[in-house]
């Protein structure tokens, strides 16, 4: 079945949908089908005893006018409701002000073919449809019996499986028709540890844009083992002493730094609009040479990768910092013909019922030439060293940005001594980004279900190798 | 509204699910409605329309259970969806716990689904151009600026809804619930010193009347201007004053604890609470589910189980555990509701303080005004969040405060608390007034 049997569309009623989009004067007009069956099993007290199943379809249909954006959605693919659409969604072309620009739709980019063009980042191998849900059971049921056979002091574990297939179809103003089927797993694991009279938690996931392959006992022992790692530390952890002091951030998902920190302050409707604390700071540096930080969106199986975006632009890595220096910001086509650039294929949304805006895919630091962890560590007289974390947050326009950290320890003469949990970070994005003293060698880029809620809410990555940075506010009593 | 046709398509379902295997069911139709307007600089930036209907199923079959919605409503792609539904709970496992709320327990007074008067008629009404003056009067933006500033951006934005859900059941339970919301929000981002400061208001109500949407952009700017120069203030232990605003950050996670979910997994730090004096006199929160015209009351949970007024915390004691039929079942408790709908945090010591009161009752502090990330972990109940606010002595504002956290226990704060406020706002979820606390952690 080709995407327009599915969505029950002709080539000829897409081009007659946006004609109608574009009839009250816009300069843009895109459509986005979608077709999403999403299915979750939940074990708990060592039971698979409950499960979902749900499916989502319908078509977003965006007018714009200038940077202006006229936007409306229908559950059903009939021509006349879409008709309806289109037509509610062109309106902005008389809401908007004759001030705000109106670039031709050539200008808003047939994006630039990227290297990655053509090439699919997450194949399902194996199809979650057509997989033997019994399989799916079996595998939680071996997850909860390998974390109780690891720790007796397991008291209860929830461990979930949730997988989504999304194809979706996108047609624009320039003709472009774009097609993609996105697979994407994730496990989740939480558990609640007692000893003596205290109680304990971990949680542990991984995602991955793949199919039912993903259901393996690499990835079985990977989640079984990191449940009960360090739980030794976590009933001996406690809060330290709060106030300013270094810090370093394990590789992996200590990458939040950089998603919260800088990521969305890259992102270009934050520049466009002034918000953003890099908004007047492309082509300077803003951070020390030799560090490179990227929005990559070709990584494969990665819960960031993106074959296209969801304005049709392919997928491709985006360098935001060059040896230090500002070289990018993260674009759709708004932002792009505002800007004058190509889009960066970081156009996404959370589904047919949003407008897509800029949003990252997965972002990281590349590794630098400063050695270990270790060495980091080692080089740090009092301070603290992360590498869990739970979320974060950013004020955009001020910088200020958190992270909360589950597990780490304090530094003390250059050795990790008493273990800490249950704190949160704070910083200022620039001030952070400026203060890296040192980047380790071993980048990670991290598989959790990580998940960014920029207005929508879309699947995210992020990764870093060790750094360590000067000085943050740690909270603490 | 959800019309006779839908709910006899309602009926349908629940009997396809029968005929396909399903000894008992629930079928939940929601529909909404809401059409938004955005101004970015005191011009439309954005209009959107959505419209959005589905139909979630939750099937009791051979003593399995699973919960499923589609938005594919033809009547052949429904079939073939409740088919494959109850085949998929076939392969669940049996839980002998799970099973439909006992229909004693359930509403019957949800006829209309306009019982509590919360739909405003005129939202029908509305037309685009009304909706395009009423973003573009609210926004303040171009203002006069004194020299110490500049505003960057103003971005507002109004929408206007509707919400209508009917519950119904193989037990015949049949509830309606239905619910109109005229919002606006606004962020206004202000420059001085080569600084960006943020300040964001909103509002909401059930009724276009009472939303003040002009007041919104007058708030937002004030929040923003007021944090022009905020920096940390020195470590240590101050009188924590929050806002009503923000208050609700201190009280979520209380509720949360107290969910039968947490309870049964062992994963709360009020295990074994019912009964148990664990907070201070001071503290009483009351679940006031049914107050007519007041935004998200409501007359039943999910479930469709009539929500009642009852204490949740009642002087400092522990009154109830929010527990659905399958928690109540799974650990032999008598069922109650799934969640708080709308709790109210009662004045404390006396009504009619508000945040200016209690400011010069507590003489000095730290007033927070906005939280900035952080979380707390649920089994222990320590907290860990990023605050801004200003720094008050002798009951006045004296500086801006940003870059701190404010770090500790929820039994240990609430066992220091000195004063609720009689302030909450009505348009919020939770009615959480402003709150002080005693000897609180904070670092920069």
């Amino acid at each position: 079945m080709n995407n327009c049997e599915r969505f029950g569309v002709s080539e000829e009623q897409l081009r007659a949908l946006v004609a109608e989009g574009l009839k009250a004067g816009g300069d843009w007009c895109d459509l986005y089908f979608e077709d999403t069956a999403y299915r979750s099993l939940l074990l708990r007290d060592g039971e698979v005893g409950s499960g979902g199943y749900h499916v989502d379809f319908g078509c977003g249909i965006r007018v714009l006018k200038g940077e202006k954006t006229g936007y409306a959605y229908a559950e059903t693919t009939d021509f006349a409701s879409l008709r309806s659409a289109a037509r509610a969604a062109g309106s902005i072309a008389a809401a908007a002000s004759p001030h705000g620009g109106q670039p031709s739709g050539r200008s808003r980019g047939t994006a630039i073919k990227s290297d990655a063009a053509g090439v699919d980042f997450y194949p399902e191998l194996r199809s979650w449809e057509q997989a033997e849900t019994a399989g799916f059971v079996a595998f939680l049921q071996r997850i909860d019996a390998g974390i109780r056979a690891r720790d007796s002091r397991v008291l209860k574990v929830i461990a979930t499986l949730s997988y989504s297939v999304s194809n979706v179809m996108m047609y624009n103003s320039l003709g472009e028709l774009t097609s993609d089927h996105r697979p994407l797993g994730s496990l989740s694991v939480q558990v609640i540890f007692r000893q003596g009279d205290r109680t304990e938690n971990n949680s542990v996931s991984r995602s991955l844009r793949m199919g039912a392959e993903m259901i393996s006992d690499e990835v079985l022992e990977d989640l079984v083992s990191r449940a009960v790692e360090g739980m030794d530390a976590r009933f001996e952890a406690k809060r330290p002493k709060g106030g300013q002091m270094s810090v370093v951030m394990g590789a992996g998902a200590s990458g939040i730094l950089l998603h919260e920190a800088m990521g969305h302050a890259f992102e270009a409707d934050f520049n466009r609009k002034g918000q953003s604390v890099f908004c007047e700071k492309m082509g300077r540096r803003i951070c020390r040479p030799g560090i490179n930080i990227l929005d990559d969106g070709t990584l494969p199986a990665s819960r960031g990768a993106c074959n296209v975006d969801d304005e049709g632009v392919p997928g491709q890595k985006t360098y935001m910092v060059t040896d230090g220096i500002l070289t990018s910001y993260l674009h759709d086509r708004i932002s792009a013909a505002y800007y004058g650039v190509a889009p960066t294929g970081n156009g996404r949304r959370e589904s047919f019922r949003y407008n897509p805006i800029p949003r990252m895919r997965a972002t990281y630091m590349e590794s630098g030439p400063d050695g270990t962890k270790e060495d980091l560590i080692a080089s740090v007289r009092k301070g603290i060293y992360v590498d869990q974390f739970a979320n974060g947050q950013v004020k955009i326009g001020e910088g200020d940005f958190t992270f909360f950290v589950k597990s780490g320890f304090l530094i003390e003469d250059g050795r990790l001594t008493m273990p800490v949990k249950d704190i949160n970070i704070i910083g200022n994005g620039p001030e952070a980004l400026a203060d890296i003293r040192a980047v380790a060698g071993d980048l990670k880029v991290d598989e959790g279900t990580w998940t960014c809620g920029k207005e929508q809410s879309v699947a995210v990555s992020c990764g870093i190798p060790s750094v360590l940075i000067g000085k943050l506010t740690v909270g603490g009593e | 509204m959800i019309t006779d046709k839908e709910l006899n398509f309602v009926r349908e379902a629940l009997e396809t699910a029968r005929r396909c295997g399903a000894q008992k069911a629930r079928a939940t139709l929601s529909k909404s409605e809401e059409d938004l307007v955005a101004t970015l600089d005191g011009e439309v930036d954005r209009v959107t329309h959505c419209a959005d209907r589905s139909l979630s199923l939750a099937l009791f079959v051979d003593g399995r259970f699973g919960s499923y919605s589609t938005n594919k409503l033809e009547p052949e792609a429904l079939e073939a969806f409740i088919v494959k539904a109850v085949e998929a709970t076939r392969v669940i496992a049996e839980d002998p716990c799970r099973d439909l709320p006992d229909p004693a327990r359930c509403c019957r007074d949800a006829l209309t689904g306009n019982e509590l008067g919360l739909v405003d008629p005129e939202r029908g009404g509305v037309t685009p151009a009304e909706r395009q003056r009423i973003a573009l009067e609210a926004s303040a933006f171009p203002v006069a600026t004194p020299p110490e500033y500049k505003i960057v951006s103003e971005e507002g934005e109004y929408s206007d809804s509707i919400y209508e859900t009917v519950v119904m059941d193989t037990n015949g339970v049949c509830c309606r619930h239905s619910e109109t919301s005229f919002d606006y929000g606004v962020e206004i981002t202000v420059e001085s010193g080569g600084e960006k400061y943020s300040g964001y208001w909103w509002d909401a109500s059930s009724d276009h009347r009472a939303l003040d949407a002009p007041a919104c952009g007058r708030r937002a700017l004030e929040r923003a201007v007021g944090q022009i120069g905020s920096a940390p203030v020195e470590s240590g232990r101050y009188t924590a004053v929050i806002d009503a605003e923000m208050a609700s950050k201190v009280v979520s996670p209380l509720l949360r604890a107290l969910s039968g979910y947490a309870i049964q997994q062992n994963s709360s730090f009020l295990m074994d609470s019912v009964g148990k004096r664990l907070f201070p006199d001071g503290l009483t929160i009351l679940d006031v589910p049914r107050t007519p015209g007041q935004t998200c009351s409501k007359y039943f949970d999910s479930e469709g189980v009539a929500t009642v007024e009852a204490p949740v915390i009642e002087r400092g004691v522990v009154k109830e555990y929010f527990i659905n039929t399958y928690m109540a079942n799974k650990m032999q408790l008598a069922p109650t509701i799934e969640d708080a709908t709308r709790p109210k945090v009662l004045p404390w010591p006396r009504a009619g303080l508000n945040c200016e009161a209690i400011l010069r009752e507590c003489g000095s502090g730290i007033l927070v005004t906005d939280f900035n990330g952080g979380n707390s972990n649920p089994v222990t109940g320590d907290f860990s969040y990023g605050i801004e606010g200003y720094l008050f002595e002798q009951g006045r504002i004296v500086r801006p405060v940003s870059g701190m956290l404010m770090t500790g226990n929820f039994l240990k704060l609430w066992s220091r608390l000195l004063f609720a406020g009689d302030d909450a706002r009505p348009c919020q979820t939770k009615l959480v007034p402003t709150l002080a606390f005693s000897e609180v952690d904070f670092s920069g």
